[in-house]
């Protein structure tokens, strides 16, 4: 070990206090330097991996399509992987469905279907099968058996007479549960081709393409929908896998959140640092001025300063890295369990994080923590390692400790104070360390006006709040409108308004509910437009009961209901403004109807409003219900917002899931469902949140611990001589904690002071991006008591212990004691 | 005048076994009311540790300090600490100013903690009588040695202790300004009539006093 090292080794045990203190805020800062991208990570996996688990991994399939079309399909160079599975036909069994397809390897793997065991079919009589279909056939098999099956092959959508035919079995499926009734079997191509002349077989076209890595889900489908454009494929013919492509498109918001609260995590662990090391650097000066004078070089004074933090950071960082991978399993079960409900995707996400099928851990992560923490602790040092080469010898041996500091800047004079106090005593010490007292308040504020600015958001986000802001009313009930699912015709909107299952007779049977107060009706419609190059919005048409709120929401520009009548006049929601930039009040927007018609209107935006999602339900234009009848015919029933009187009854609710039990063109929507949603969202942000700050807070804390302990240590000597003079434990114990006091009320002061003015804006822009549904701005009272609460006891419990320390040494002692 | 000190049976021994050092042995010692008492010995005599068990800033490991009767000893923590502050002030060899609190602060600093009004005037006095007057507002690393100790008398003195305990108070100083606070120290003895205890190891110093303790392996011999 060289001398610089081992000098840095000794100073570090020799400043033990100071350095566990270090020690500690960079044990924490590796901690959540390891902790934040760690979960971030681990939650988008965790994503992909249930994504991937739930729902079949193509980005789109393409319906009936011909050898001739999978061929040009296959050449796109915009695929990037494809896959085949054409179905031959069924075997006719009782209570059960049995489908016969070919698929090959990569339309398994797009399916995310794998073999329990044994190999795909290959041969005309070969055929794979799971045990639920031997049960249906009434038969026993292993692989290599010979079963005999039913079967009706499919021709031109009609199913021909059965046949029967000896198979041999060459692998198992798993079935997804015991009372299964529909099945897949697996037969092979040659078997397609034998049963199916050339001309009439139809693949179902599975397919990946290739993406960019800030892609949204929407662009995503655009291209894809282009691309079998110009092949000429209709959309209907299209199925875009909206599901996978969500869930797997990661917010490119989210790494840039996780960069931001990790450059916070420097800077708070940065300060803290190098202010733990500022308050009382002073004092060093005369040791490293002594090595000085023995000959060591700047270099080699740099040195011990960096090997000394580095020596710590080796201690340190280990610890946390070790406590950051015992935490982030438990933090993210804890994540998991509090918002699991009984919603199948935090199941299966559990499932996948409690399975190990998630890396949960990624040595590139524990590589990026331990370099940003040393950079961290560079930072914080390189001040001091300035300060130290700087050091000139003479004045390091000339340096009496702080009595005899004559150096330049250094008071002379100042007018005396005619009594003194305790509190007294305090003051002018804190006054005669005004930078220090400063960098203590500054580093400690920052976490401070953090957790007071968080705080406000999540203090404005209230469960019931939100889940009144998310639907009007305590239920909704809409008619399901979905566009392009030939499974499902009736959801076309231009079927809807023609055969529209929000019937009088449903309103009445609503109205009937026990409970149930009132029924009002939104209508909508549906349109497209050049200005939204093409894309479908919908319109609101309000009724005239909810007029006054419809003008209320208006931000920008004027509108009279009975202008919204027309049917030429709208008003258009300002979140439109974020997807179209450039529409501008007193626009005419050409809206063509999506009826069916073609028909095409012109309407004025003549005002900007903005509401909560609930009562916009994402259709960012608005007109009086009267005005939408005039531009577009049939029945525009969108949704029967119903009103009850209470926000959430148990009979009421049964009734309403009893009466929409089986309806599958209606869906329900209620308040006790949002706000059990909004509640455990919260609920997990509030303590994910909270747990971080408590942590940053924890090394801010760092702070006050050394400057309260450095200034007894530093007066070590005085304050021996004050209890000499006659001064009381008492009295030393209150006088500390008059200095704690001023480091908690200027933290106080600036933290609740810069945090509430802070706090607004940043509460207005949760409301305008619709963070947690949030509307009304609460002061944080809760945070700013319990930081207070946290400060106080802090301190108080440092003075006390200090004082403690203090009269662990005799008077003596400490009088005689010199540095 | 009668005893205004007494010690009976006092000791207090350092080490542990084998390396025992017997800084006071069972030492019995008066002081009277009013006199000027040098405590005379050679280095690691005894007479600081002495000096320190009569002002009540260590503990002793048997036997009792009286002052003005008053079992010493006997009283613990905050208690021992206002009866130190009513009856005893201290002037040491470095001083011990309070570095951040001006000369005038750091001598009205005993009136405060047994929170006593200041009487400016009184205080004024006392500054001048010491010749500090001037430097009131000084910080204490402005001043000269002299200085400083002429502060730490002032301090000594302010709250009119009925003993003051000097421990080498002028072993740091040049022996012109040895001469200035000796005469000081003597002076404020005769006009306040407080019982000065100083330790020296001068003999010139000692010569000055009324009465001389000689201390050797912590028994008083002389």
């Amino acid at each position: 070990m060289s001398m610089v090292r081992r000098i840095a080794v000794q100073n570090m045990k020799y400043h033990k206090s100071k350095n566990i203190l270090i020690g500690i805020a960079i044990f924490l800062t590796t901690l959540l330097l390891f902790l934040v991208p760690t979960m971030g990570k681990d939650m988008i996996e965790g994503q992909y991996a249930v994504t991937n688990k739930m729902y079949p991994s193509w980005h789109a399939l393409v319906r009936g399509v011909n050898e001739e079309t999978v061929k040009k399909l296959s050449v796109s160079h915009e695929v990037m992987v494809y896959g085949l599975r054409s179905d031959v036909g069924t075997m006719p069994v009782k209570d059960a469905q049995i489908s016969m397809m070919f698929l090959d390897d990569h339309g398994m793997a797009l399916n995310n279907m794998e073999l329990l065991e044994g190999n795909m079919p290959q041969q005309e009589n070969e055929i794979v099968v799971s045990q639920g279909i031997l049960k249906c056939l009434g038969q026993k098999a292993e692989i290599g058996d010979t079963i005999n099956v039913p079967y009706q092959v499919m021709h031109g959508g009609i199913l021909d007479y059965t046949k029967e035919k000896d198979f041999v079995v060459t692998g198992f499926l798993e079935d997804a549960t015991e009372d299964q009734t529909m099945f897949n079997a697996l037969v092979s191509e040659a078997f397609l081709r034998s049963e199916v002349p050339g001309e009439e077989i139809v693949y179902r076209f599975l397919f990946q393409v290739l993406t960019e890595e800030d892609e949204t889900t929407t662009q995503i489908q655009e291209r894809i929908l282009k691309m079998t454009g110009r092949l000429g494929i209709a959309e209907t013919d299209v199925r875009v896998n909206t599901e996978y492509l969500g869930a797997n498109y990661v917010d490119p918001v989210m790494v840039s959140v996780i960069v931001g609260i990790m450059c916070i995590i420097v800077l708070a662990g940065v300060i803290t640092i190098y202010s733990i090391y500022y308050v009382g650097l002073s004092d060093r000066v005369r040791e490293f001025g002594k090595i000085k004078a023995m000959g060591a070089s700047k270099k080699q004074l740099k040195g011990m300063v960096l090997w000394e933090g580095m020596s710590v950071a080796m201690i340190a960082m280990p610890i946390g890295l070790i406590l950051g991978t015992i935490l982030t399993k438990i933090i993210l079960l804890s994540i998991v369990n509090v918002s699991a409900n009984d919603n199948a995707y935090t199941g299966v996400l559990k499932e996948v994080i409690s399975s190990g099928d998630v890396q949960l851990y990624h040595v590139s992560l524990y590589v990026l923590a331990v370099v940003v923490t040393l950079l961290t602790v560079g930072l914080a040092l390189h001040k001091p390692m300035r300060v130290v080469s700087k050091i000139s010898e003479i004045e390091a041996i000339r340096f009496q400790g702080t009595e005899g500091q004559t150096g330049k800047g250094q008071k002379k004079y100042r007018k005396s104070h005619k009594e003194i106090s305790v509190l007294g005593l305090a003051k002018i010490y804190l006054l005669g360390k005004k930078k220090n007292s400063f960098i203590t308040i500054l580093a400690m504020s920052i976490t401070g006006i953090f957790v007071i600015v968080v705080a406000t958001v999540l203090s404005c986000a209230d469960p019931k709040k939100s889940a009144d802001a998310s639907l009007t009313g305590q239920y909704e009930i809409s008619a399901i409108t979905q566009s392009g699912n030939r499974e499902h015709p009736e959801w076309e909107w231009s079927y809807v308004i023609k055969d529209n299952p929000l019937t009088e007779e449903l309103k009445q049977q609503i109205l009937e509910i026990d409970g149930v107060t009132s029924v009002v009706t939104f209508t909508e419609a549906f349109v497209t437009s050049d200005t939204f190059e093409g894309e479908t919005w919908g319109i609101k048409g309000v009724p005239e009961e909810y007029a006054d709120f419809l003008l209320d929401g208006i931000i920008e520009g004027s509108a009279a209901y009975e202008d919204l009548k027309t049917g030429t006049k709208c008003i258009l929601d300002k979140n439109m403004l974020y997807w179209f930039p450039d529409i501008k009040l007193g626009d005419t927007l050409e809206l063509k109807v999506s009826d069916g018609t073609e028909k095409t209107v012109e309407v004025e935006v003549i005002a900007i409003s903005d509401f909560p999602s609930g009562f916009s339900q994402f259709q960012y234009l608005f007109m009086a219900s009267e005005g939408l009848g005039k531009i577009c015919d049939g029945d525009l029933k969108g949704t029967y917002s119903v009103f009850a009187k209470e926000r959430y009854n148990k009979d009421t609710l049964s009734a309403f899931e009893e009466l929409m039990e089986g309806n599958e063109r209606c869906q329900l929507n209620t308040w006790k469902k949002e706000y059990d949603q909004w509640k455990s969202a919260l609920l997990v942000t509030t303590a994910a949140a909270y747990a971080f700050l408590g942590i940053l807070g924890a090394i801010c804390i760092m702070n006050v611990i050394n400057t309260m302990i450095h200034s007894v240590h530093i007066r070590k000597k005085e304050i021996g001589m004050m209890q000499a003079m006659g001064m009381t434990n008492h009295q030393l114990v209150k006088m500390l904690r008059t200095e704690g006091l001023f480091y908690t009320a200027g933290t106080l002061l600036i933290s609740v002071g810069l945090g509430s003015i802070l706090g607004y804006p940043v509460f207005l822009m949760a409301k305008d991006q619709g963070w947690f549904n949030i509307r009304e701005y609460h002061y944080p009272y809760a945070a700013v008591v319990i930081v207070m609460v946290i400060l106080l006891i802090v301190q108080m419990f440092l003075a006390g212990a200090l004082g403690g320390k203090v009269k662990k040494e005799s008077l003596i002692e400490r009088i005689r004691y010199s540095e | 005048m009668g005893s205004i000190v007494k010690v009976k049976n006092l000791v207090k021994y350092y080490g542990s076994e084998g390396n025992v050092v017997k800084a006071v042995d069972h030492t019995d010692l008066e002081i009277e009311r009013g006199r000027f008492t040098a405590i005379i010995g050679r280095s690691g005599s005894g007479k600081s540790t002495l000096l320190h068990l009569l002002g009540g800033l260590d503990t002793p490991d048997s036997g009792n300090v009286f002052i003005e009767e008053k079992d010493m000893y006997a009283l613990k923590g905050d208690a021992l600490a206002a009866f130190r502050r009513e009856k005893i002030g201290f002037i040491f060899q470095d001083f011990n100013l309070i570095p951040s609190l001006t000369v005038w602060e750091n001598v009205v600093l005993p009136l405060g903690l047994a929170g006593k009004k200041v009487n400016e005037r009184d205080v004024m006095d006392v500054l001048k009588n010491i010749g500090i007057d001037e430097k009131k507002n000084a910080l204490p690393n402005t001043l000269s040695g002299g200085q400083k100790q002429r502060c730490a008398i002032a301090r000594a003195l302010v709250s009119s202790p009925a003993i003051i305990l000097a421990d080498e108070p002028t072993g740091n100083l040049d022996s012109q300004t040895e001469q200035e606070v000796m005469s000081i120290l003597k002076k404020c003895v005769r006009d306040y009539g407080q019982t000065l205890i100083m330790i020296t190891h001068d003999e010139a110093i000692a010569q000055m006093a009324d009465v001389v303790v000689m201390i050797e392996d912590g028994k008083v011999v002389k």
